[in-house]
């Protein structure tokens, strides 16, 4: 026989003869790997499931054309700022975007002004489909349009009068386009005063084929913040103010950094009363073991010898605390993910690796102070007793 | 006269102020069966101690084997005691969740590497061949000694040390294990010390020293007749 597998075979035997302490030192340290798999896996799932929620809330970065600025004021007079309107090039936008390699749902918007009746009317050429899907909170009434139809803001409709079903006969730049009302809009924001036209319909209308005002990203929140996604963004593109949407992005992120933070403080708990668990039990076992120990000493074995039997078996207790604590943390997690956000947990083979790192970690951490006493003991007082 | 196995010249150790053993002037010479006797804290554990490498004498110089056991550090006593020492003690000290075979394993681990063929056989050499697989728990007093044995001998020591080793045996029991440890003698040539309260024990020896309070206060040869 191998010493390396008389080694283990003699752990095998120390741990199997003392079965009610191995079995509490186990359930120590898969008690507290499982809630660092749990708390691996429901933070995971939980910022993938936050993620999909703020989606609902529509885009948390915008891309602006950068303004022509000009201060207005004289003798510390300050009359604001006038900006003449600017544009951006839908292509290089796309093209940027793509470079950028961010994930990222999207929306073109071009603002502009109808006339119809004598008035000027606001409104915003858009992809349909990308509303809809950017911002499914939005409430129609009538149906979303096709070719030649437009829907109307609610405060808009009010004032104007209009319905679905309506004619409209509006002034562009260059030529007249009609429209049929095809339904009510309700936002709940600054878009129920807007007209909706489908985009390409719009730029043909004020002769701005190509360009649009403004672009509504939704980037998928994550490990990646959200601010570097606008940094690099803003970095390819030069002509353009990339900003974050901050009461959702920065609410969601701030949200989950701070429920990841109490997670790590619960966990950090756990961990040292774990510890501290496995400390006391250890020390009582190398105490109950002194004998044992002056023996391994009287036939010949170094202090390290000794040691590393203890450690061995603080080891092997470490990784099937681990693998323990892995199964039954992924369970936790799943009851957890389905119980509170109605999904099933990822399943994340790297969180295994931690699970056996912490319960390892813990398993030696606690047994350092019983192995200092292992590598001291003398062994004619161990073996008379004392 | 054989080489002498231990030598110790002014040998003493101390616990604090308290002397266990006055300076100890003795020679041993190689095969010898040295019974040391003693009342209780007469220093002849210490001296067993000492001999063996278990413990550090406070002054003098002491020799085994041709070691100056003073000069040695923590992992050169250890590499001592497995090479050179068997020991067998009072009170058997087995491991309890080890089999009779792998205690005897035990101290191969420690000495070089396990060999189950050859616990095995220490183990049927000292009469316990039925006995490979139990544990300590269940043998008797005699038995657990045998192993006792069996694994003080299993890497071929130069020096075999008897702490009152039949001091928990009945007399039956007694006269068996000092049989085997005759044999066992008279096969490998190992030198014995055996510390004992029992004249009866010590009388298997070739010589007794006597201690009180530290100090070799008498010795005896002992005349062995044809009958031992």
């Amino acid at each position: 026989m191998t010493r390396r597998r008389w080694l283990i075979h003699l752990v095998l035997r120390a741990l199997g003869h003392r079965k009610g302490r191995t079995i509490l030192l186990l359930a120590v340290l898969a008690m507290a790997s499982s809630l660092a798999t749990a708390l691996g896996i429901v933070s995971s799932s939980m910022e993938r499931r936050v993620a999909e929620e703020v989606r609902k809330y529509g885009a948390n970065l915008i891309v602006i054309p950068e303004t022509a600025r000009l201060e207005i004021g004289s003798g510390g007079l300050d009359f604001g700022v006038v900006s003449e309107p600017t544009y951006l090039q839908q292509s290089l936008v796309e093209g940027a975007l793509a470079r950028s390699g961010i994930k990222a749902e999207r929306s073109f918007h071009l603002r502009g002004a109808l006339h119809w009746k004598d008035s000027d009317l606001m409104v915003e050429g858009v992809d349909f489909a990308d509303i809809r899907r950017l911002f499914p909170w939005w409430q129609l009434k009538g149906t979303w349009p096709t070719a030649g139809e437009i829907v109307v803001g609610n405060d808009l409709a009010a004032s104007m009068k209009l319905k679905p079903g309506d004619m409209m006969e509006c002034g562009g730049k260059g030529q007249t386009v009609k429209l049929r009302v095809s339904g009510i809009v309700t936002s709940g924001g600054e878009e129920d005063g807007l007209l909706f036209v489908a985009l390409p319909e719009l730029q043909k209308a004020l002769e701005l084929e190509g360009q649009i005002t403004l672009v509504r990203l939704m980037v998928t929140a994550g490990g990646d913040s959200l601010k570097k996604s606008a940094v690099s963004l803003q970095q390819l593109m030069p002509g353009a103010k990339v900003s974050e949407v901050r009461q959702t992005a920065r609410t969601s992120e701030g949200l989950l950094a701070k429920v990841k933070l109490l997670m790590l403080m619960v966990t950090a708990v756990v961990l040292v009363s774990a510890g501290s668990s496995v400390a006391g039990t250890m020390s009582t076992t190398v105490l109950e073991r002194g004998k044992e120990i002056g023996l391994m000493k009287a036939m010949g074995g170094t202090r390290v010898e000794v040691m590393l039997i203890f450690c061995g078996e603080a080891a092997m207790l470490g990784v099937l605390g681990g693998i323990a604590g892995y199964l039954c943390g992924t369970i936790i997690a799943q009851f957890i993910t389905r119980t509170v956000f109605s999904a099933s947990a990822d399943i994340i083979p790297w969180i295994a690796c931690v699970s056996l790192g912490v319960s390892l970690f813990l398993a030696l951490l606690g047994s350092f102070g019983p192995m200092i006493s292992v590598f001291k003991l003398d062994p004619v007082r161990s073996l008379r007793g004392e | 006269m054989a080489a002498s196995i231990i030598e110790t010249t002014g040998l003493t150790r101390s616990y604090g102020d308290i002397c266990a053993l006055k300076p100890l002037d003795l020679l041993v010479p190689e095969g010898e069966w040295l019974s040391v006797m003693g009342h209780s804290g007469s220093g002849k554990s210490t001296f067993m101690n000492l001999v063996g490498g278990l413990d550090r004498p406070t002054s003098g110089s002491l020799q085994v084997g041709g070691e100056n056991l003073l000069a040695l550090s923590e992992d050169g006593l250890a590499r001592f005691r497995r090479e050179f020492v068997g020991i067998i003690f009072q009170q058997h000290h087995l491991v309890p969740y080890l089999t009779a075979v792998e205690n005897v394993m035990m101290a191969q681990y420690f000495h070089s590497v396990p060999d189950e063929a050859e616990a095995r056989f220490a183990l049927e050499r000292v009469g316990l061949g039925h006995r490979l697989k139990n544990r300590p728990g269940e043998l008797s007093g005699g038995e657990q000694q045998r192993v006792c044995i069996a694994r003080a001998i299993i890497n071929s020591p130069k020096l075999l040390l008897g702490d009152e080793p039949t001091g928990n045996l009945d007399h039956k029991s007694t006269i068996m294990v000092m049989e085997l440890l005759k044999e066992l003698r008279a096969e490998e040539n190992f030198t014995v010390i055996m510390v004992t309260h029992n004249q009866e024990v010590a009388a298997w020896g070739d010589r007794t020293i006597y201690l009180d309070d530290g100090i070799l206060v008498r010795e005896e040869r002992l005349v062995k007749t044809d009958e031992g």
